[in-house]
């Protein structure tokens, strides 16, 4: 307890103080600048904290690290554009609560999500990291394969209602995660000779497409503004109050956050959507989602925060790195001389723990730049298009263009611009699209580097314990839609 | 941020507008008299961009102008080399990434660019592969090759066509034994791999290793080089074990586009060659466990002809 109480009274120095409010209001400008991500911005602020004291540097870049997500929800709620990744699911209904004119109200679901999706995913880091990291380590390719098929099941559950078109959706997704370098064999897929697509089809540039293009195309078809009411409708608070009203989705969605966030080859992308697809799928009007449901809003940012604490477990207990942001933040800890691994806790327990009580504090303090200064930036929901469209179009086509400094990326985002614009007219939705993106590339290398190890036999599959739960729940997930209703009609026809 | 971004976005614009002027400066000595453009083959915050951020200010001041770092990741710097071929040779624009994997790439696929035709100017650091095995498994090296031999071990790379790849691959060749090799996106998923258990053993750049190492989950067995490793004088190399493995090392350096004039060679060398004296950039290089490794034009250009016929050998075998 000794170190706690040292940790916190380190970190409220006001030179740490300091570092924290810095990092976590440089994050969320990080965060709103699309094609800027929290890799990017720890790579450019590392000069400038090269010689300040290791736990206060830390503590920046940590603060950065995690804030960097709520600055991407900002703008894929007010302008339907993603900031990173991660915040694709926030956008499906984030967007449509926007053009009712509950932009505060869901910028206030988004900044509360982050403040306790952060915080549950925090509490889970600091008491059973080693723990975490031990159980994430039992994961081998069989089981990460399995993981995805059970995440991919997911996907009946999304598309009901309109099945077809739904499977359309995500085959068309799974096509897509073929394109690129196999990474087990070593060839090129479907690239046609292109090198920009050699790494498989880049996703923010195509999220960029999907969602910041067609929405500029659809906007401007009408001459009225984002908030289809012009005017805002519900203030901050209500958004506070609503967020709490849904305590069962914000664990459910904790939990799958932390679990994708532990995992460290598990992308973070997924966490959003796949807590947004679950929500949908156990929600009694599953019909509201994608419409403005708040719900949505609430599971898919609760996640992604609590992902990104589940991602440091296995980066600073064992340091493997969970994604690219946790691999650059792990590179700056070895630079100030915290060499992540078990002993960590013991050698250097004084920086890690302030980093802990930094990383706690910094949920607090992004929540308190939201109901100050964010929710003004509803009022953008208000301009008319002919002003709002041409900006998003050049913003976040740069931002494409940045991520790589290639002007084929930009190209790549206009031709997802227009696919999603026909799905869109053609009553498709995108998310089984991204779902089919995100896990396609997971379920095929996992299973081809499965049978490399076992030699060929599929035992490997249903061998472990972990394996065996995993396919217990693949098949409740998909005999779920079914199950029910012959449940009713037994227990019915007993009566 | 916004400062750094206005200012980035300025010095683009500079260097477009100034490489659509720029004329024939090149033969003059009068070099250099902008900014330069330092071109990093992978995104921000990976190793090659680390060490290239990490070595800019000292190059700065012993050219005396801006060193601008530039991320052009994608396809494994294919598009960045590509690129790189038909830049003009002024000296204002330098490219810098992990040799000899552009070397690899073209034995993989079509390209349009040849590592041979680049102008080398200057290698600072070198990291050696690893071979670790699970710490509860095999204690010495004679052990795991007496168990490698017996049946064949899966083992997990750090990517397909990776220097990685390359140096198990010469390994294998060199000490009869079979292995299935899976490929992984990165040490961070081998390693995590082995240490849970899922794999025999696992190849990697040494550094990758360092937190499983000390935490006592992994053991390290064989260091590919010609002389022990600085940061892990414990563990042998091939040599110690009577073994003829030559290891082929990951190499970190600069290069200029193909048909530099010398005179600019010389004045880039000269200022990196003094970067990497700088007490300060020695500290730092020490902290990331960076082994120093300095290569002059000469001995790099050397590297690069004799690195050809070694990666030719197993080009079949990068994608079976």
């Amino acid at each position: 307890m000794d170190v706690v109480t040292q940790a916190v009274t380190f970190v409220f120095q006001w030179q740490n103080l300091a570092a924290l409010i810095a990092g976590t209001i440089y994050g969320i400008i990080i965060g709103v600048l699309p094609g800027l991500g929290p890799s990017a911005g720890m790579a450019l602020a590392l000069p400038l904290v090269l010689k300040w004291h290791p736990a206060t540097a830390l503590i920046f870049m940590g603060s950065l690290y995690k804030c960097s997500n709520y600055g991407g929800s900002i703008t894929a709620i007010l302008v339907n554009t993603p900031g990173d990744a991660s915040n694709a699911a926030t956008i499906l209904d984030g967007y449509p609560m926007c053009e009712k004119g509950k932009g505060g109200v869901a910028l206030a679901i988004s900044a509360t999500g982050a403040m306790v999706g952060g915080t549950i995913g925090m509490i889970c880091l600091i008491f059973s990291a080693p723990f975490l990291a031990e159980f994430a380590l039992r994961f081998g390719p069989a089981e990460y394969f399995l993981t995805a098929l059970l995440a991919l099941s997911i996907i009946a559950a999304v598309v009901q209602g309109a099945t077809i078109k739904g499977l359309i959706s995500a085959g068309l997704g799974l096509m897509l995660s073929t394109v690129g370098f196999d990474v087990v064999t070593g060839h090129l897929r479907y690239t046609f000779g292109w090198s920009p697509i050699e790494d498989g089809i880049p996703l923010i540039q195509a999220l960029v497409g999907l969602f910041a293009v067609t929405q500029s195309l659809v906007l401007a078809e009408s001459a009225e503004s984002i908030s289809r009411i012009g005017k805002l409708a519900g203030g901050f608070w209500e958004g506070v109050m609503t967020y709490f009203k849904y305590p069962y989705a914000i664990i459910r969605a904790a939990t799958i956050g932390l679990f994708i966030g532990i995992l460290p080859a598990v992308g973070q992308s997924s966490a959003g959507l796949l807590a947004w697809a679950e929500a949908k799928r156990e929600s009694k009007h599953p019909e509201t989602f994608g419409n403005g449901e708040p719900e949505g809003v609430i599971s898919s940012e609760t996640s992604t925060n609590a992902c990104m604490p589940g991602d440091l477990v296995c980066t600073i207990a064992l340091g493997i790195p969970g994604s690219v942001g946790a691999a650059i933040f792990l590179g700056v800890m070895i630079i100030f001389g915290v060499i992540p691994g078990p002993l960590v806790f013991k050698e250097k327990a004084d920086v890690i723990y302030s980093l802990f009580v930094a990383l706690v504090l910094t949920s607090f303090i992004l929540f308190l730049v939201g109901i100050t200064v964010a929710r003004h930036f509803a009022l953008v929901t208000l301009l008319p298009n002919e002003i709002i469209v041409p900006v998003i179009l050049v913003v976040s086509l740069l931002g494409s263009f940045a991520i790589r400094n290639l002007m084929a990326d930009v190209f790549i985002s206009l031709v997802f611009g227009i696919l999603g614009y026909i799905m869109l007219k053609g009553g498709f939705t995108p998310v089984p699209l991204l779902l089919g993106m995100v896990l396609g590339e997971m379920v095929e290398i996992n299973y081809h580097r499965a049978l490399m190890i076992s030699g060929g036999s599929y035992s490997i599959f249903y061998s472990s314990i972990i394996s065996k739960i995993l396919i217990f729940l693949t098949f409740l997930s998909l005999a779920g839609p079914y199950w029910g209703p012959i449940w009713k009609k037994l227990t019915q026809g007993g009566k | 941020m916004f400062k750094n971004l206005s200012k980035s976005l300025a010095f683009l614009s500079v260097v477009g507008v100034s490489l659509l002027l720029a004329c024939s400066s090149a033969n003059s000595v009068d070099f250099p008299k902008k900014p330069i453009k330092l071109i990093a083959c992978a995104a921000a915050g990976g190793g090659e961009d680390t060490e290239a951020r990490g070595i800019a200010p000292y190059v700065e001041k012993y050219l005396g102008v801006n060193v601008m770092i530039e991320n052009q990741p994608g396809a494994g710097g294919k598009i960045a080399f590509e690129k790189f071929q038909r830049t003009k040779p002024d000296g204002y624009n330098l490219i810098t990434y992990t040799f000899p994997k552009s070397i690899i790439i073209e034995y993989m696929g079509k390209t349009n660019y040849r590592t041979r035709d680049f102008t080398p100017i200057f290698a600072w650091s070198r990291s050696n592969q690893l071979l670790v095995v699970y710490a509860d498994t095999w204690k010495t090296f004679d052990e795991f090759l007496k168990a490698a031999k017996a049946k064949t071990l899966a083992g997990g790379l750090s990517g397909r066509g990776s220097t990685t790849h390359l140096a198990g691959l010469v390994a294998v060749d060199e000490l009869g034994i079979k292995v299935n090799w899976v490929p992984y996106e990165g040490a961070a998923g081998s390693t995590a791999a082995l240490a849970g258990k899922h794999l025999d053993f696992t190849l990697c750049l040494a550094t990758s290793a360092v937190p499983l190492i000390q935490a006592g989950k992994l053991r390290p067995l064989l260091m590919f080089s010609d002389k022990r490793d600085p940061y892990f004088p414990e563990v042998p190399i091939p040599k110690d074990l009577g073994f003829d493995v030559t290891p082929i090392p990951a190499i970190r350096g600069v290069e200029a586009p193909p048909n530099t004039p010398p005179s600019i060679v010389k004045v880039l060398e000269e200022a990196f060659s003094k970067a990497v004296k700088e007490p300060a950039f020695i500290d730092w290089a020490d902290k990331r466990k960076m082994v120093l490794h300095p290569l002059s034009a000469k001995e790099f250009s050397r590297i690069v002809v004799d690195t050809y016929p070694k990666v030719e050998q197993f080009k079949e075998m990068f994608k079976e």
